[in-house]
């Protein structure tokens, strides 16, 4: 069966992204409000909530503190979910470019 | 300002909280008696009640620093698990959850505390019932005329008071429900 967690969620996936580098919490937040063009806003429920998940998935770990806040980054098997979704993606893009009316049904 | 609240429903507490709020106050206690502590403010603030199950130390802080990265301030709740009390000064940003997952978590953590809540009224009512009616006055409905009816009068207003109990699992029940209903709605699309 696939992954509860797949395919990822708008907001889990812009936090996977995010956290190619390390970064705690707030700064994830930070991060995607700016990579997003300012579309994806993340709430402090929705973000705390996110990061437990994948962090119990371990699809993030943390690396080390900044005071009271936790630092997180990407972990290998994260790393090889944004490759498969990736290639998910590119592969619904190149329909795109498909013109459909040329296809035999 | 003190006010005194009793809620079976988490959702209507915070509409009930944020009523008071736009009234011109700001919440800084809450007792676990339902009481409600007010202070008159100029500024707008808001509240939302976020639900959580037991959190080891570490992560119960982790949750509260995050929150608190965000300007919530943190007005009561315990990590033993229950309702969390969040308080901020109203601006552009004013929840606590931005998509329909964390939304849908949510409502699926209230089904949870509704239902083990409803669990234990039930248990206590079945522990009060089980050896007798819910009028305890031996030959009660033998008695005749005036005395009848005296002794019922008499009696009834405990008898409310035993039912509580029951009361309080439709109450925990239908809020139950209504965080189903959310639950199913948020899933479904």
């Amino acid at each position: 069966m696939k992954h509860k967690l797949l395919p990822l969620s708008e907001t889990m996936h812009y936090i996977l992204l995010a956290l190619r580098e390390p970064l705690h919490g707030y700064a994830v937040m930070q991060k995607i409000e700016k990579i997003s063009n300012g579309t994806v806003i993340l709430a402090a429920g929705t973000l705390y909530g996110a990061i437990e998940n994948l962090n119990k998935h371990g699809w993030i770990e943390s690396v080390g503190n900044s005071g009271r806040r936790k630092i997180y980054m990407i972990t290998v098997e994260g790393s090889a979910i944004l490759k498969m979704e990736q290639e998910r993606l590119l592969h619904i893009l190149s329909l795109y470019g498909r013109d459909e009316s040329n296809e035999d049904v | 300002m003190k006010m005194f609240n009793m809620f079976f429903d988490i959702k209507k507490e915070e509409q009930w909280l944020n009523e008071q709020l736009q009234k011109g106050y700001r919440c800084t206690n809450i007792s676990g008696l339902g009481i409600y502590t007010f202070e008159k403010t100029d500024n707008r603030y808001v509240m939302r009640l976020d639900y959580q199950d037991y959190l080891p130390k570490k992560k119960f802080k982790e949750y509260k620093a995050i929150y608190d990265d965000f300007g919530w301030v943190h007005i009561v709740g315990y990590r033993l698990g229950g309702k969390q009390y969040w308080q901020k000064e109203e601006d552009n940003q004013n929840e606590i959850f931005s998509d329909r997952q964390s939304k849908g978590n949510y409502y699926k953590r209230l089904m949870g505390y509704s239902f083990w809540l409803g669990m234990l009224c039930l248990f206590f009512s079945y522990s009060i019932y089980k050896d007798s009616g819910l009028y305890l006055t031996e030959g009660l409905w033998s008695m005749k005329g005036s005395l009848f009816w005296k002794a019922l009068l008499f009696e009834t207003p405990f008898v409310l008071l035993r039912s509580l109990p029951v009361l309080m699992v439709v109450f925990f029940g239908s809020s139950f429900y209504r965080a189903y209903r959310k639950y199913s709605m948020l899933k479904e699309k």
